[in-house]
């Protein structure tokens, strides 16, 4: 067989894992694991972002220390955590691709944490005296005039945590969840013959995912340039 | 004392504790030769973008777009499974055995090709975002640096290693810094193909002793140690590189 014909035997393989006869598994459950990690995460660290503004003293230092903690240690030490640990803590039984996803979100929470802080400290101040001056709550000035504006200047921080995070799914292959990198590596095993066609074919499917992601930023940015400051 | 049920009823022996600080080492060693080998060809690859050349601009920007658009855990298989496949037997056998030179009473030892690949698919990842920081750095001096140097005379090499480059080592420095403690980070990943750091050696602990909890938390308070340590070491050594500014 030459190096064509075991990629297109496996293709299906490749996109769908063994869906629909079992489990879906291969880039399709990359993709699942990236986009439930990716709005997990952008709701936690706007989250986060909002208490390191809003919160009082003591909530604000909780969360800055662990978001700190988090984006402190590599990402393979958090999916170990989440992935032997939470079955010993809650005795039950949590499903790899779970655990995965939480270890993910965590730790993109974390830095978007920071990046939603650093956005919303760039919004001057006379922003916010205006919100108060008008009547409006902390909360509402936030919500209403200085986030609106902060977020414009957040879009490259999300999206290059997006693309991060979409690499990082395949960190999923170390505790053997069947998303794309370990379903080629059985491919690998499988056919013994073409390592380097097998993982390169990967490679281009992550490398086509990640540069539409870096388009879209790019047109989304492109978009807030051309609607101005409105 | 014995520790409760959820702490597996037991405590680390030292000798587990000395794997993870072997691993711990072998997790500094390769980042700082990653460090070392991403920072030179980071910068080569940075002024290869600034090349007139069309041909050299368009492959630094494929690099650029293939090392950082694809992740480290496929390019680290690429190199291990990949490579090798390559390699005729004989020397996959030659890589593969161990091999030592003793010079003047030291002996090196030629390190396991899991180490190698390891170190290769590490350093040119690593190299595709220290080049970008850098171009950021150099894009971020003044043209009329450029124009002015050249004005007086010296060649475009010249402009680039005397003027723009210490100009924008200043402006890269923290996220540099930033960069370097990734690849403290991305060491962790090595252990699929099999090199034994810290991350593989809190996996072989917990498996020997089942303390999950235990071998864990020293994995990850050693991580905390080597990226804070780094920080300072980093934050320290900025002043010196500032130039007094």
């Amino acid at each position: 067989m030459t190096a064509v014909e075991v990629i297109s035997a496996n293709l299906d393989y490749l996109l769908l894992g063994s869906w629909p006869a079992g489990p879906l598994g291969g880039m399709a459950l990359s993709v699942v694991i990236g986009l439930t990690a990716a709005l997990l995460a952008s709701l936690l660290g706007l989250a986060g972002g909002i208490v390191l503004t809003l919160g009082s003293p003591l909530l604000r230092r909780l969360v800055a220390v662990s978001a700190a903690l988090l984006r402190a240690i590599p990402v393979v030490m958090l999916i170990f955590w989440c992935y032997f640990l939470l079955p010993v803590l809650f005795a039950i039984d949590v499903p790899g691709t779970l655990t995965v996803i939480a270890a993910l979100a965590l730790i993109g929470g974390a830095f978007l944490t920071q990046a939603v802080h650093a956005g919303i400290a760039a919004i001057g101040a006379g922003q916010w005296q205006a919100g108060l001056s008008l009547g409006f709550s902390r909360w509402q000035t936030l919500r209403l005039i200085v986030l609106p504006q902060a977020l414009r200047i957040m879009v490259p921080s999300f999206v290059n945590q997006w693309i991060t995070l979409v690499k990082d799914t395949s960190l999923a292959y170390i505790v053997g969840v069947a998303e794309l990198t370990f379903v080629a590596s059985q491919v690998n095993n499988r056919e013994q013959v073409y390592p380097l066609p097998v993982f390169a074919t990967v490679a281009l499917l992550y490398w086509l995912w990640c540069s539409g992601l870096v388009w879209l930023g790019a047109r989304w940015e492109a978009h807030y340039v051309r609607v101005g400051h409105k | 004392m014995t520790p409760p049920a959820w702490l597996g009823y037991g405590w680390l022996e030292p000798h587990f504790i000395g794997w993870m600080l072997q691993g711990a080492a072998l997790t500094a060693w390769l980042a700082l030769l990653v460090c070392g080998l991403a920072t030179l060809l980071g910068v080569l690859l940075a002024a290869g973008y600034e090349q007139r050349w069309r041909s050299v601009r368009l492959a630094v920007r494929a690099f650029l777009s293939l090392h950082r658009n694809t992740p480290l855990m496929v390019q680290l298989l690429l190199w291990y499974f990949g490579v090798a496949g390559l390699l005729p037997e004989a020397v996959m056998l030659w890589l593969n055995a161990p091999h030592e030179v003793t010079l003047a009473g030291w002996t090196l030892a030629w390190p396991s090709f899991e180490f190698v690949a390891a170190l290769i698919a590490l350093s040119l990842y690593s190299a595709a975002f220290v080049a970008e920081e850098i171009r950021a750095g150099i894009r971020s001096v003044a043209p009329g640096q450029h124009a002015a140097a050249l004005a007086l005379g010296m060649t475009p090499r010249q402009v680039f290693r005397h003027i723009v480059l210490p100009q924008a080592l200043r402006v890269v420095c923290r996220p540099l810094l930033g960069q370097y403690l990734g690849v403290i980070k991305n060491t962790s990943l090595t252990m699929a193909i099999g090199v034994a750091e810290l991350s593989y050696s809190s996996r072989q602990v917990e498996s020997e002793t089942l303390l999950t909890f235990q071998a864990f938390a020293v994995a990850t308070l050693l991580y905390l140690l080597l990226v804070l340590g780094a920080q300072l070491a980093g934050g320290r050594a900025r002043p010196t590189l500032g130039g007094g500014r």
